[in-house]
């Protein structure tokens, strides 16, 4: 298109109409899509973050202390990859890793508790990692420590479940069980004595401590793993009289988020902090956390009125309330953490399970592969079925049939598992049909049974796109609402959920509840609020998921 | 691996190697007939995919300790016959083996050999060099890891990688990734992963295809050794590198025929068919 002008001595022209009209097509159909985006985004944060009630010099001073130095630094290393991708990287990490802490304390403390904990955990682990260290240490030829490790992790497993069954369906007599779970109950007293924060130091934090070590030291050859691993556990004591401080968050939650968080994150600045251009990236998040304070003091000193926010610590760790200025999402944040947990076991199981079968076990041809098809296309349309119909199905199935009781843990856990099963199943598929087949040539071809294949060659290979997929999977779990309106989930639960028979509320849920409610409160600053908290979560997910495919990309 | 193989007594008798069984030293430099002992023979063999016909009846019987070239044109059914030898092929949805292939007197076809242990015996190497995407002493320890044989892991790495005469150029970064080695270097690698779990014979279809004249000169010599205590078969496009290293040549043409299989010298020297020679001397198309 530079010249219009043909020349006779040139090559002549071919007409780009099309492709250009095409090109803006495109562009306006995403600019569109954005834009729509953005402008929703921005009115709901609005509501959420009290923004009417700021003055104009509240905006100046955070466009000059927070939005410039970020904009700023962003421009500055706009053509340094390096920098992007360690930038993009930690804050995937800090997102990611709050999900993570987030994870933690609803397992370990409030769904497993304690207690259970460390009797189940000591229970399993302490033999197998004795025998385990004694093959590795004492006698390394002794093959016979390694099995029985193996046999020990699975038979501890089995022992524990049935004892838990057996405590739920109270039995009363004395059975064999009692005398091989005895040390269990000694694992009890003993976790009684040592006290919540005991049990997690000992059994969550150390472990943690030491396999972050490992790690920093099988990536970096000097001590970087030994000086994070005592910097994590400066901080975690150091910060204990801070921790006091705050009411909502005891001891124990502190050292999950320890685990959780600040581990992670050490791991990643130990791993990227030798190199000048990834050490910059790491600047990044403190920028933003620097130009948050800095605003903040400017607006102190100043006297400048500030925003009113709905989206703030007391919604996060407030139970329910008919008054706006109480109302909170903690029982349903909860209750999705909980929820969520139990749809990623049952998905990641069933999921991975089926798409293993239908890719590297169902053969393709003969009457057994017009099965396979047929299941195939089935998974398929099973992909596109509207939400509600799950719902149903799960009103029909887990409360009618199996009567289950109505709203409750499990019942929502299956209905979102039977929601996103074809998803995942769907994308596991993509991510094994993936794997090259000359990496399973390779695998046969040295002598490997097609079970060594596949867990050796076929699912290290797809992990990543496995994980990816299931990650994005459970975001849409996360957010449904239908469905759990029609197995009879509450949007008035005051409880954080204790058990998976235990009532629940649901993030989206209770956001659909609040909606209804005759204060304008509600409807003009909590659901905002509880929008922004969804998104949130929301979004770290993805972050995760992204920055999980392009660890892998970037591999191969 | 003793020389005489003694056949078990409840074998089929046709299924015995009734012939060659030597006494002799079998790895002399000028192999003579009588003294070879045949590891492979397939008689009558026909491969199928689906309908169509790939191999047409092919009788080779391929010698202990030496090299045993397949040439011929492409898609004349080699890396089809070299599949069938370990059983490649029970992959291939499609593909149906009608004949007899015998590895050491036993048909690999029965219903009792278990494919997998048979692959454990006989190891391959393909045309493109495919290691894992995982380091390069893992790679090495593969096949000993997943057989259980994990005693003396490193000392059994450093002799393959030393066999594989790769040794000295990765030595210092075992754990790095495969597939940071340049081309040469992966299919030197993948020969080692193969010859670590010490099979009996090695299969290696165009093992030198994607590589420059110097790596391919070193994976020759390399061959060249490896017939000293393995049987070696090798598919290959390269005339004159079928005559430098190999003792026997099998001729294949186009519809999955087996045309002329002999020494290679006298192959190459005076080919008993006019098509064989036409092929070999580039005529052919
Ligand atoms: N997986 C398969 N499915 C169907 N037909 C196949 C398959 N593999 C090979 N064939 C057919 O079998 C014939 C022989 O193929 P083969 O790969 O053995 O040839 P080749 O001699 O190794 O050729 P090249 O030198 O190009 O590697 C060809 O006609 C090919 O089309
Ligand atoms: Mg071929």
């Amino acid at each position: 298109m530079a010249t219009d002008t043909t020349t006779d001595d040139g090559f002549g022209q071919v007409s780009r109409v099309k492709g250009v009209v095409f090109e803006y097509l495109t562009l306006a159909a995403s600019l569109l899509g954005i834009v729509s985006l953005a402008i929703l985004l921005s009115y709901v944060s609005y509501d959420a973050f009290g923004l009417d009630a700021a003055a104009p010099a509240w905006y100046v001073v955070f466009l000059l202390t927070l939005v410039a130095p970020s904009a700023g630094f962003l421009w500055y290393v706009r053509d340094r990859s390096t920098v992007r991708s360690s930038i993009s990287g930690v804050l995937s990490v800090i997102l990611g890793g709050t999900l993570v802490a987030l994870g933690l304390v609803v397992v370990l403390s409030i769904i497993v508790g304690p207690d259970v904990w460390f009797a189940h955990s000591l229970f399993i682990l302490g033999p197998t990692l004795a025998l385990l260290g004694y093959a590795r240490y004492v006698d390394d030829s002794a093959v016979w420590a390694g099995t029985a490790a193996g046999v020990w992790l699975f038979v501890g497993a089995v022992l524990t479940a049935i004892d838990d069954l057996l405590l739920v369906f109270g039995q009363q007599l004395a059975s064999p069980f009692d005398l091989v779970t005895m040390p269990e109950e000694l694992l009890l007293q003993a976790a009684i004595l040592l006290g919540t924060p005991g049990v997690y130091f000992l059994t969550v934090l150390v472990p943690a401590v030491v396999l972050a070590d490992r790690y920093v030291a099988s990536r970096s050859n000097d001590r970087r793993g030994h000086s994070l691993a005592v910097a994590l556990v400066l901080v975690t004591f150091a910060a204990v009289p801070l921790v006091d401080t705050v009411p909502a968050v005891s001891r124990g939650s502190w050292l999950l988020v320890v685990v959780g968080f600040l581990t992670p994150l050490g791991v990643y600045v130990a791993l990227n902090a030798a190199d000048s251009d990834s050490r910059l990236g790491l600047a990044f998040p403190l920028v933003v956390l620097a130009g948050l304070f800095a605003g903040r003091l400017v607006v102190d000193v100043l006297g400048v009125a500030r925003p009113e926010p709905w989206f703030d610590w007391q919604l996060l760790t407030s139970s329910a309330s008919a008054t706006p200025a109480d109302a909170g999402l903690y029982p349903a944040i909860i209750g999705s953490v909980f929820i969520i947990v139990l749809v990623a076991v049952f998905t990641v199981v069933f999921g991975v399970g089926a798409a293993v079968f239908l890719e590297e076990y169902a053969s393709s041809s003969g009457p057994v592969g017009k099965v396979t098809r047929f299941i195939q296309v089935n998974i398929s349309n099973l992909a596109g079925v509207p939400s509600v119909v799950y719902g149903l199905l799960g009103l029909a199935l887990f409360l009618r049939l199996l009567g289950m009781g109505a709203g409750t843990v499990i019942v929502a856990a299956l209905t979102l598992s039977l929601l996103i099963l074809p998803i995942v199943i769907i994308s596991a598929q993509e991510a094994i049909r993936s794997v090259p087949d000359d990496m399973r040539q390779a695998g046969y071809g040295m002598g490997a049974t097609r079970w060594q294949v596949i867990k050796t060659v076929v699912l290290p290979e797809a992990l990543p796109g496995i994980l990816t997929g299931t990650i994005l999977a459970l975001g849409r779990a996360i957010g449904e609402t239908a469905p759990l309106i029609l197995i009879g989930i509450a949007s008035f639960v005051t409880w954080a959920p204790d058990g998976v028979f235990s009532r629940v509320t649901a993030m989206p849920m209770q956001i659909y509840g609040w909606a209804f409610y005759p204060d304008p409160g509600f409807r003009h600053g909590v659901v905002p609020a509880g929008v922004i908290t969804l998104l949130a979560v929301l979004l770290a997910m993805n972050s995760v998921a992204i920055f999980v495919r392009n660890r892998y990309e970037r591999s191969t | 691996m003793s020389k005489d193989v003694t056949q078990d007594p409840e074998t089929d008798s046709e299924k015995l190697i009734s012939t060659d069984v030597s006494t002799d030293d079998a790895d002399g430099d000028v192999p003579d007939e009588s003294q070879v002992r045949t590891v492979i023979e397939s008689q009558d063999l026909d491969v199928f995919y689906g309908d169509t016909q790939a191999l047409q009846s092919i009788d080779l019987e391929i010698p202990a300790r030496q090299v045993t070239a397949m040439i011929g044109p492409s898609g004349c059914g080699k890396s089809t016959f070299l599949r069938c030898i370990n059983r490649m092929n029970d992959l291939i949805d499609i593909a149906r083996v009608e004949g007899e292939l015998l590895f050491e007197g036993k048909n690999v076809y029965d219903d009792d050999v278990d494919p997998v242990a048979l692959r454990r015996r006989i190891g391959m190497v393909f045309q493109h060099p495919n290691p894992f995407p995982k380091s390069i002493y893992d790679n090495v320890a593969y096949g000993l890891k997943i057989q259980d044989k994990t005693e003396n892991l490193d000392q059994k790495v450093e002799q393959a990688l030393k066999r594989a005469a790769l040794w000295d150029e990765v030595k210092d970064r075992l754990d790095e990734s495969a597939l940071d080695l340049s081309g040469g270097q992966q299919q030197r690698l993948c020969i080692a992963r193969a010859i670590a779990v010490d099979p009996e014979v090695i299969l290696m279809d165009e093992p030198a295809s994607a590589l420059d004249p110097i790596a391919t000169s070193q994976i020759e010599d390399l061959i060249e050794e490896l017939a000293e205590e393995f049987t070696v078969v090798i598919v290959t496009h390269n005339m004159q590198q079928a005559a430098r290293i190999s003792d026997k040549t099998a001729v294949f043409l186009t519809g999955g025929e087996l045309v002329e299989f002999g020494n290679t010298n006298e192959i190459f020297e005076n080919p008993e068919s006019e098509r064989v020679e036409d092929y070999i001397t580039g005529k052919f198309g």
